[in-house]
């Protein structure tokens, strides 16, 4: 009997193992942020260096198509392909340019999962990031494409990342269309690099 | 006290007006988003409202909040600018150089613990009866032990954080819009609902009522604001440094925040459907952060 019941459990275990070979939303959203602590602690690397790695590290956990649809909007759809390549890669340079410049920032902060939701190919994962008396809650939005969790959105404190893109974006192109919105974004990813605010 | 009823009525119904014009002026395919209570909502149905909004590029384009007034509330926000880079910022440079941080973590502790009561006023005028012991605890805690506020024991020690209520948000729980965006000169963000919402707020701020100069009122709400600046963490210069706009890139932050503000929700009294109290009020276990 006992051995019977042991059977049954390995076997439970093993499918359960199987349907779970697909890391879950959270488990990826920890290997994202532990991949990039690991960075930012290691003193050995300048803050050059740092944002080199971390850039290379974080994308492949990024939904980039998606974020830029979703950035645009209504206006995604009015885009030439060719408009849309351009802005996605104009996109991930200012995305990259904005969140590598706060690293150190956070280098000093831990990160706390309290939630994971999962609705069909959605998922929202709740985390807290603790750095000195702050707390900062950052929720990730997430959506199964291509095997795999990506994450699409940052919700921090309750400002939607995407959604804050696209309402400027969506009010620059209502002004001055797609060629001026491009042109800014150009200007943007060129200076960021250059202008250091003075501490 | 007469005058001060007037007072209040007369913002009231400013608010009604702006608000009923607003209505007015929007049409149906210019729909504003209003906050929604997710304690009311299914956990299946919270769960598309945190995340359904991004999705679908095709629905119509929903607006964070009007801005009517748009070019001068730019005008503001290049003044405001000005006045952060050469003035506010430089100052709180000066003090975070002279005051240790632990200190001006503990002077923004006693200012925060001397407006009590418009976040528990707020909470009781929104049902929250949960959030207003919250507040009372956390008052009381941090008074005595904490020693008139200056150490956060509540928070440090039971783990019972601050509840954060104004007027406001008691407007926008009970269905009212922004109205508009306003940029208000030294303030910053706010718009018709929330800058009527501070006015209301100022009321319940102790500091009105400690016969006070108006000199020495001011300089007090200096002193708070030049302390939060200098345990800020460049936020500004970071939003100014990478958006392509920072006019609308703080505008819509702002919106969103004040939406999760409202629409957040850790209790919510329903008369005819729960119990009158939320039982956890009297559980103190819960209330020092055991399970």
């Amino acid at each position: 009997m006992m051995k019977k019941i042991f059977l049954v459990g390995l076997l439970v275990l093993i499918s359960a193992v199987y349907c779970y070979a697909v890391p879950e939303p959270q488990a990826q959203v920890e290997t994202m942020v532990n991949s990039v602590l690991s960075v930012m602690q290691n003193p050995e690397l300048s803050v050059e260096e740092k944002k080199e790695q971390i850039s290379g590290r974080v994308q492949q956990f990024l939904d980039i198509a998606s974020m830029s649809q979703r950035t645009l909007g209504t206006y995604w759809d009015g885009a030439t392909p060719e408009q849309r390549r351009y802005f996605s890669e104009l996109f991930v340079k200012v995305l990259e340019g904005t969140y590598l410049n706060r690293i150190d920032d956070y280098s000093d902060g831990a990160v706390k999962y309290q939630k994971q939701r999962v609705k069909d190919d959605k998922a929202i994962i709740d985390t807290v990031i603790v750095a000195k008396e702050l707390e900062i809650p950052v929720q990730y939005k997430m959506i199964f494409v291509d095997g795999r969790w990506q994450v699409f959105d940052l919700v921090i404190e309750g400002v939607s990342l995407i959604r804050n893109y696209r309402e400027s974006y969506g009010e620059i192109i209502r002004r001055e269309g797609y060629e001026g919105l491009f042109a800014l974004m150009e200007e943007k990813v060129g200076a960021a690099p250059q202008e250091q605010v003075v501490q | 006290m007469l005058k001060r009823m007037l007072i209040l009525l007369l913002v009231a119904a400013f608010l009604c007006l702006g608000m009923q014009l607003f209505a007015a002026q929007q049409g149906p395919g210019d729909p504003v988003i209003v906050a929604k209570r997710t304690a009311d909502l299914s956990p299946d149905e919270a769960f598309d409202a945190d995340f359904g909004d991004d999705l679908g590029a095709a629905e119509v384009p929903k607006k964070l909040i009007s801005d009517p007034l748009e070019p001068l509330n730019r005008g503001v926000f290049w003044v405001n600018d000005k006045l952060y880079f050469y003035l506010f910022k430089p100052i709180a440079r000066g003090y975070r150089l002279v005051v240790p941080r632990q200190a001006r973590v503990s002077v923004g502790n006693v200012f925060s613990n001397i407006a009590t009561p418009i976040r528990a006023g707020n909470a009781l005028l929104q049902l929250k009866f949960r959030d207003f012991g919250t507040e009372l605890y956390r008052f009381v805690i941090n008074t005595t032990f904490g020693i008139g506020g200056l150490f956060d024991l509540a928070e440090s020690v039971a783990g019972v954080k601050p509840v954060i209520e104004d007027f406001g948000q008691t407007l926008g729980y009970y269905g009212s819009g922004h109205g508009f965006y306003l940029v208000l000169p030294v303030v910053g963000p706010s718009s018709l609902r929330d800058g009527a919402g501070s006015f209301v707020d100022s009321f319940a701020d102790p500091f009105r009522y400690a016969d006070l100069e108006t000199l020495e009122y001011f300089g007090i709400k200096f002193w708070d604001a030049e302390n939060r600046l200098s345990l800020d963490r460049d936020t500004y210069e970071g939003i100014v440094r990478d958006s392509i706009d920072p006019y609308l890139f703080i505008r819509a932050a702002y919106a969103q925040r004040r939406l999760a503000q409202v629409g957040q929700n850790t209790y919510n009294i329903n008369l005819f459907q729960n119990p009158l109290f939320d039982t956890d009020l009297f559980d103190p276990f819960d209330w020092f952060g055991f399970e």
